[in-house]
């Protein structure tokens, strides 16, 4: 399978009554029979403020950025969006959630989701 | 096997990117970062996004840096100019890629350029300029 990449663009949550504004992060999925693995680039997020889920095969990501600019600093230029993170990837194949581990380091998610057995393929003997 | 990306009903994708640019024009200012090259943001394009501040004592300029290592990261000056250079490698199985990434940003006179300190935390590197003591207010006390 091949690495995919994108470009970071916006984009906007539709939930009821609030509207957030969040930006997809720049991401790789790379993947194998055994595994899959989700490369999340996630600057100024910090551990506490990542929340992954995994319901109806979907994959959704949210990175919180808590420290986008300390107090009394008053920005002379800007280029770098302070929004939050979300990303939502929908996943076709049987995923083994209790396995499923997630790393954070110098602001890269990590995402390990091992293939369930079932969905692994199987050699067949011819008798 | 594939994962794809999931788009609820609609994509306002466009729509956002118009108001963030709304939100975050590209305001020159006067001394610090004075861009070099083109003028569009674009980590992509091996150019490192900046932002720049500053408070009462110090100028900071803020790079995003994802994944890199702290010894790959390089912060010089030199003739009032800040260079940071990162070399981010990445594993994809068997093999290594790695790019570069560079940005400068020219600093202003009234800086320590001795004082200066890199610091490299979950992905964002902030580099504090110090500024001169003697451009700081000074307050005398009225006896």
């Amino acid at each position: 399978m091949n690495a995919t990449c994108c470009s970071p663009s916006t984009q906007a949550t539709p939930s009821v009554g609030v509207t957030e504004t969040l930006q997809k992060p720049l991401y790789t999925v790379t993947g194998n029979t055994e595994a899959f693995e989700v490369r999340v680039e996630l600057p100024g997020v910090t551990k506490g403020n990542v929340k992954i889920d995994l319901e109806d095969k979907i994959l959704s990501i949210r990175g919180e950025r808590q420290t986008s600019t300390p107090e009394g600093w008053k920005a002379l230029h800007r280029e770098l969006s302070t929004v939050g993170y979300q990303l939502r990837l929908r996943v076709n194949t049987p995923v083994d959630e209790d396995k499923l581990t997630a790393n954070l380091e110098d602001g890269v998610l990590t995402l390990k989701l091992p293939v369930k057995e079932a969905a692994k393929p199987r050699q067949i003997q011819v008798q | 096997m594939k994962l794809t990306r999931f788009t609820p009903s609609f994509d306002l994708g466009r729509v956002a990117d118009f108001d963030q640019w709304l939100r975050h024009p590209l305001t020159g200012f006067p001394a610090v970062g004075q861009l070099l090259g083109e003028f569009l943001p674009g980590a992509a394009s091996g150019r490192l996004a900046t932002d720049v501040y500053e408070d009462k004592d110090n100028y900071y300029a803020r790079f995003e840096l994802p994944g890199v290592k702290k010894e790959d990261v390089k912060v010089e000056v030199q003739d009032r100019l800040l260079t940071v250079s990162a070399e981010r490698r990445e594993k994809d199985g068997e093999k290594e890629q790695s790019y570069s990434l560079s940005r400068s940003v020219s600093v202003p006179e009234n800086v320590k350029g001795d004082a200066i300190v890199a610091k490299l935390e979950d992905g964002i590197l902030t580099v504090t300029l110090p500024k001169l003591e003697e451009r700081k207010p000074k307050l005398i006390a009225v006896n």
